[in-house]
C-alpha cells in the first residue's frame, strides 16, 4: 500500500489540504442551499422552493439598499480607478525622483490602517462636515469608498504597466505619434486589461464593504452590507440566505471574470 | 535658439517630474481626505475631553489616554488599572495570535499541496482559494453562524445521528471568533506562502534526502527556513485584521466578547466618550504598525541572507 | 521647421557638432563631430557600452544632448521631440505594437501624420511588397517569426518616408543565415530608397558587409571614421586595430621615413616598409600591426623577417592559423590559406621563419 517515493510529498498536508477546501466551501454551499428552504428555518430542510428570493425581491428596504450599494460601488470603483491609472502612470517607469517612494507609500497607506481606525476618523472627519457644509447626501460613502479603493485599483494598472515595453512608447512617438496619440492608441490599449482588472477589484471591495460605511452612512443610507448587518441582530429567516446568494453569485461573477483576464494576459 | 541643450534638457526633466506630481494628486488629494488624513484629527481627539452627547469638549486633556490603562475610582479617587480594557487587549491579542497559528496549521499544507500541482492545474486550486477571499466577509461569518448554532448543521447532525442529546451551545463564545477568523483569514496565509513555496528549489531537498535527512528534518530544516519570507508575511497578513477585528466579533462573538475593535465602536455608540475611542484607536494603529515595522525589518534581513 | 517626411526621394544629411551627454557624473559620449552625407550607409560600431546607442537615441530624439549641436540638412534638430523629426527607427526588439495587425502597424505613422486613408492603404500594401510580407497584412504581429517581425519593422519605420533611417542591432536577435540574407536586403533597401542609413552594431563583419563608412566608437569617442577597407587595411590606433579583425602588435623603431612610408627595424633586426597616417610623423620607437593573412609562414631561413616556435596549429576549413612565439616572446599569429593538398603542413613545436610582403604593416598612432 506504501506511496512510491516523492521528494515533493509530505505525509498528511494533501488530507489537510482537502479538510481545508471543505471547510471553506462547505458554510457557504450550506446557506446557498437554505436560500431555497420551503419552510421559516435556516436548519430545518422543508423542500424546495424560491419563495425567500421573492420575499428579498418584494422588500422595499432589500432592493433600496441594493440599489444603493451598486450605485456607491459603481462611481466609486470609477473614481478610484481614473485616479489610480493616473497615479499608476506618474509613479511607474522613471528615474527615481524625490517623493516617488512617499507616493506609492502613501497610496497603499489605507490597506495598512485598521478599518475600524479609518471608519472612526471618517466618522469624526465627516460629522464635522456635515455640520459646515449641511450636505449629507452619498457622496461621503462615495468619497471614502473610493479612497479604500485606490489601492486595490492602483495594483494591478501598476504590475501590467512596469510589465510593459516602454520602448513602444518610443516607437510611437519616433512615428510622429504627439504624447496624447501615443497613449492613445498605444499606451491605454496595452494598458486596458490592468486598468479593467482594477476597476472589478475596487468594486468588489465597494460591494463588501460594511466597516466604513457603516459609520460614515447618514441616516436611510444602508448598503446591502449594512441592512444585512443590523438584520443579523434578530431572528434570521432564509430571506437572508437569498440575499446572501445574489450577492455571492455577483461576487463570484465578477473574480472569474478577474481571473480569466489576468490568465489571458499571462498566455500572451 | 537661445538656451542651450543642457537647460533644455534640465527643462525637460523639471517638467516630467511636475506633470508627474499633477498626474498622482488626484488620488493623493482623495486617500489624503478621504482615507488617511483624518487620523490626524483622531490623534487631535484622544487629547480632548468628551462632550455630554458624543462628540468633544474643545479643552486639552490627557484622560483618554490615562483610561486607556488606568481606572479612577470615583469615591476615593485612587488609581488602579483598567481591568476591563486590558482584558479586551489582551483577549484580541490571544484570538489573533491563536487565529495567526491556526492559519499556519492549516494554510502551509494547503499552500504547499497547490504549489507541488503540475502548473496547469495550480491556477484552478489558487482560484478555489481567492474566490471566498472575495465574497463579502460579513456573508461567510454568517455562513459559519449556521453552521455552528445550536439550531445549525453541525448540531441538528450530531442530535440526529444520537451522539448527544442537547445542543453544544458554539455561538458567542471566543471558540466562534477564532473559527470565524480562521476561515475568514485563511487566504491570506495561503497566498503568500504559495508565492515562496513555488520558488521553492526541489533539488535542495532531492540533496536534503541524498544527505539522509527524515521527512521531518526536510520539513524544518529545509523547506521551513527556505519559505520564512512567506511564512512571516502571511503571518503578518493575517494578524493585522484579526487584531483590529470588527464584523467577526460582532456577528459571532455576540456582546459580551469583545475584541479592541468593538470597544472602539461602543466608545462613539453607547459610551459617548470619543476622545477614549480615538486613544484607543491610535493604541491600536501603534500595535499595527509596530508589527510591520517587525515584519519589514525580518523581510530585509531574509532578503539580505539570500542576496 | 518639421518638415513632411513623406515625399523625400533622397536622405538627409545629419551634422554632429560636438556632442556630449552625461547620464549623471557617467560620460555616455564625449564631444563628438560627425558629419554623415545623404544617401550613406553609415555605421556606429563599438563594444557594449562605447556609447553608440546613446548617439543614436539622441538622433531620434529619446535622449537630448548635454552639449553640442545636431543638425539636420543644416536646421538644428537637437531640442525636437522625436514625433517632430523626420527620422524613423527600427528598435533591437522591434517594438511591433503587439495589438496590432502588421498593416496597423505599418500605417501607424502615416496615421499619426494625419495621412488620407487611401494614402495609408496605399504606402501599406507598397510596404508589404517591398518587404514581401504581402499575405501578412491581417495578421497580428504575434503571429510572426523573427525574421518577419524583422521585416515588418523595417517597413514600419519606412513607410511614412523618413530622411534618415535608425537602425539599432536590428539583426541581432535573428540566427546566422537570416542575418546574412537580412544584411544583403538592408543594403538593397538603401539603394533602392536612397534613405540616409545609421545603423548601430557590435558586429564587426555586419560593419564591414554593409557599410558606406564606419565610425569606430569606444568610450564614448569616436576612434576612427572612414570605408571599411580603409577602417581594416589602415587601423587609426591600437583600439581599432584590436577590435577589427584578429592583429599582431609588434614593437619597432624607425629608421627612416620617405613620402608617406617609414622604414622600421623589428626585434629580429630585419627592417620592414609601414605605412603611417596622414599628419604624424613617426620616429623612435613605434608599434605596428600586421594582419595574420597578410604574413606567410615558411620553413627557417636567412630571408625570413621574423623566427618563431609553432605553439599551437588551428585548423578552421578554409585557413590554418599557426600560432607561433617569437624569439623575444611575442606572441604572433599567421593565417594561412589551405590548399587542395591539406593543411600547412606544420607540426607543434616547429621552428619557422615568417614572411611579409612589402606595405603591408601599418604604424599606430600613439
Amino acid at each position: 500500500m506504501a506511496k512510491p517515493f516523492s521528494v515533493r510529498r509530505v505525509p498528511g498536508f494533501s488530507t489537510i489540504a482537502m479538510i481545508c477546501f471543505i471547510g471553506l466551501y462547505l458554510p457557504i454551499v450550506t446557506l446557498v442551499i437554505y436560500a431555497f428552504n420551503a419552510g421559516t428555518s435556516i436548519a430545518i430542510w422543508e423542500g424546495f422552493s424560491l419563495r425567500w428570493f421573492q420575499s428579498a425581491w418584494n422588500n422595499a428596504q432589500v432592493i433600496d439598499a441594493s440599489i444603493r450599494s451598486l450605485q456607491i460601488a459603481v462611481t466609486a470603483s470609477v473614481v478610484a480607478t481614473v485616479v489610480a491609472t493616473m497615479a499608476a502612470i506618474a509613479t511607474t517607469r522613471t528615474v527615481q525622483y524625490r517623493g516617488l517612494t512617499f507616493k506609492y507609500a502613501f497610496i497603499n497607506l489605507p490597506l495598512l490602517v485598521p478599518e475600524i481606525v479609518t471608519a472612526v476618523a471618517l466618522l469624526i472627519f465627516f460629522s464635522r462636515v456635515k455640520v459646515w457644509t449641511g450636505y449629507s447626501g452619498l457622496g461621503y460613502l462615495i468619497a471614502a469608498h473610493a479612497a479604500f479603493c485606490v489601492p486595490f485599483a492602483y495594483l494591478p494598472i501598476r504590475a501590467r504597466l512596469e510589465s510593459m515595453d516602454l520602448t513602444l512608447e518610443r516607437a510611437a512617438a519616433d512615428l510622429y505619434a504627439t504624447p496624447f496619440q501615443a497613449f492613445r492608441y498605444v499606451t491605454l490599449p496595452l494598458l486596458w486589461p490592468g486598468v479593467l482588472a482594477g476597476f472589478m477589484l475596487g468594486f468588489v471591495i465597494s460591494l463588501d464593504d460594511v466597516v466604513i460605511t457603516e459609520f460614515v452612512k447618514s441616516g436611510g443610507q444602508d448598503t446591502l452590507p449594512t441592512y444585512m448587518l443590523g438584520q443579523l441582530r434578530r431572528v434570521v429567516t432564509p430571506e437572508m440566505n437569498a440575499i446572501s446568494t445574489v450577492f455571492l453569485l455577483l461576487s463570484f461573477a465578477i473574480v472569474t471574470i478577474f481571473f480569466f483576464l489576468s490568465r489571458t494576459e499571462k498566455t500572451s | 535658439m537661445t538656451i542651450s541643450a543642457a537647460e533644455a534638457s534640465e527643462q525637460v526633466r523639471r517638467k516630467d517630474i511636475r506633470d508627474r506630481w499633477l498626474l498622482s494628486a488626484p488620488a493623493l488629494i482623495l486617500i489624503a481626505v478621504a482615507g488617511v488624513g483624518p487620523l490626524l484629527i483622531v490623534v487631535l481627539y484622544s487629547f480632548l475631553a468628551p462632550g455630554n452627547y458624543g462628540d468633544v469638549k474643545w479643552q486639552f486633556s490627557t484622560d483618554a489616554w490615562f483610561s486607556v490603562l488606568f481606572t479612577r475610582d470615583i469615591f476615593d479617587d485612587t488609581l488602579s488599572i483598567a481591568d476591563a480594557h486590558l482584558s479586551i487587549f489582551w483577549r484580541s491579542i490571544k484570538l489573533a495570535i491563536a487565529t495567526t497559528g491556526l492559519c499556519v496549521a492549516f494554510g502551509f499544507p494547503t499552500a504547499y499541496f497547490i504549489a507541488t500541482r503540475p502548473s496547469h492545474n495550480r491556477q484552478i486550486w489558487l482560484f478555489l482559494i481567492t474566490i471566498p477571499f472575495w465574497t463579502n466577509m460579513l456573508i461567510r461569518a454568517f455562513a459559519i453562524q449556521e453552521v455552528i448554532r445550536n439550531e445549525g448543521i453541525v448540531n441538528t447532525l450530531l442530535m440526529k445521528l444520537g451522539l448527544i442529546a442537547a445542543p453544544i451551545p458554539m455561538m458567542f463564545s471566543d471558540f466562534a471568533i477564532l473559527l470565524g477568523m480562521t476561515y475568514v483569514f485563511l487566504p491570506l496565509m495561503v497566498l503568500p506562502l504559495y508565492a515562496s513555496i513555488e520558488k521553492l528549489d526541489f533539488r535542495l531537498i532531492e540533496a536534503a534526502y541524498d544527505l539522509y535527512a527524515s521527512r521531518w528534518n526536510v520539513l524544518f530544516r529545509v523547506i521551513v527556513p527556505l519559505v520564512k519570507p512567506g511564512l512571516i508575511a502571511g503571518a503578518i497578513l493575517v494578524f493585522i485584521p484579526a487584531l483590529s477585528s470588527y464584523v467577526i466579533p460582532r456577528v459571532l462573538g455576540g456582546g459580551k466578547n469583545l475584541m479592541i475593535g468593538n470597544l472602539i465602536e461602543l466608545q462613539f455608540g453607547q459610551g459617548r466618550n470619543w476622545p477614549l475611542g480615538a486613544s484607543l484607536s491610535v493604541t491600536l494603529v501603534i500595535i499595527v504598525l509596530v508589527a510591520m515595522l517587525y515584519y519589514v525589518k525580518n523581510a530585509s534581513k531574509s532578503g539580505g541572507a539570500h542576496g | 521647421m518639421h518638415q513632411q517626411p513623406a515625399g523625400t526621394t533622397r536622405g538627409g544629411d545629419i551634422d554632429m557638432q560636438n556632442v556630449v551627454k552625461d547620464f549623471g557624473h557617467f560620460r555616455a559620449v564625449d564631444n563628438v563631430s560627425l558629419k554623415i552625407a545623404s544617401n550613406e550607409f553609415f555605421t556606429l560600431l563599438g563594444p557594449s557600452g562605447c556609447g553608440k546607442t546613446t548617439l543614436l537615441r539622441m538622433l531620434a530624439g529619446f535622449e537630448m544632448p548635454t552639449g553640442g549641436k545636431i543638425l539636420l540638412d543644416k536646421a538644428d534638430i537637437s531640442l525636437l521631440p522625436p514625433n517632430r523629426r523626420p527620422i524613423n527607427t527600427v528598435f533591437q526588439n522591434y517594438a511591433l505594437f503587439p495589438h496590432m495587425t502588421v498593416a496597423e502597424n505599418i500605417g501607424f505613422g502615416l496615421k499619426m501624420l494625419g495621412r488620407p486613408k487611401a494614402e495609408i492603404e496605399k504606402v501599406t500594401q507598397d510596404m508589404l511588397r517591398l518587404v514581401q510580407l504581402e499575405a501578412r497584412g491581417k495578421h497580428l504581429v504575434t503571429q510572426l517569426s523573427g525574421g518577419q517581425q524583422q521585416r515588418v519593422a523595417l517597413a514600419r519605420a519606412l513607410a511614412p518616408q523618413p530622411k534618415v533611417l535608425l537602425l539599432d542591432e536590428p539583426l541581432s536577435a535573428l540566427d546566422l543565415k537570416l542575418r546574412k540574407s537580412m544584411q544583403i536586403e538592408l543594403k538593397r533597401l538603401q539603394m533602392e530608397t536612397g534613405i540616409t542609413f545609421v545603423f548601430v552594431t557590435h558586429d564587426q563583419e555586419e560593419a564591414l558587409t554593409m557599410s558606406d563608412r564606419i565610425a569606430v566608437m569606444s568610450e564614448g569617442k569616436v576612434r576612427q571614421v572612414g570605408a571599411p577597407d580603409a577602417i581594416y587595411d589602415r587601423p587609426a590606433d591600437r583600439f581599432v586595430a584590436d577590435f577589427i579583425g584578429e592583429t599582431n602588435f609588434l614593437a619597432a623603431d624607425v629608421v627612416s621615413v620617405n613620402g608617406n612610408v617609414a622604414r622600421v627595424r623589428l626585434a629580429s633586426g630585419k627592417e620592414i616598409a609601414a605605412r603611417f597616417a596622414e599628419g604624424t610623423q613617426p620616429s623612435g620607437k613605434v608599434t605596428v600591426v600586421i594582419r595574420p593573412e597578410h604574413a606567410r609562414a615558411a620553413a627557417v631561413s636567412a630571408e625570413a623577417d621574423l623566427k618563431g616556435t609553432i605553439q599551437t596549429i588551428v585548423y578552421l576549413g578554409t585557413d590554418t592559423h599557426i600560432h607561433a612565439v617569437l624569439e623575444d616572446g611575442t606572441h604572433f599569429t599567421v593565417r594561412q590559406q589551405n590548399s587542395r593538398s591539406g593543411p600547412c603542413g606544420f607540426s607543434t613545436g616547429e621552428q619557422i621563419g615568417i614572411h611579409m610582403s612589402d606595405d603591408v604593416a601599418q604604424i599606430l598612432r600613439d
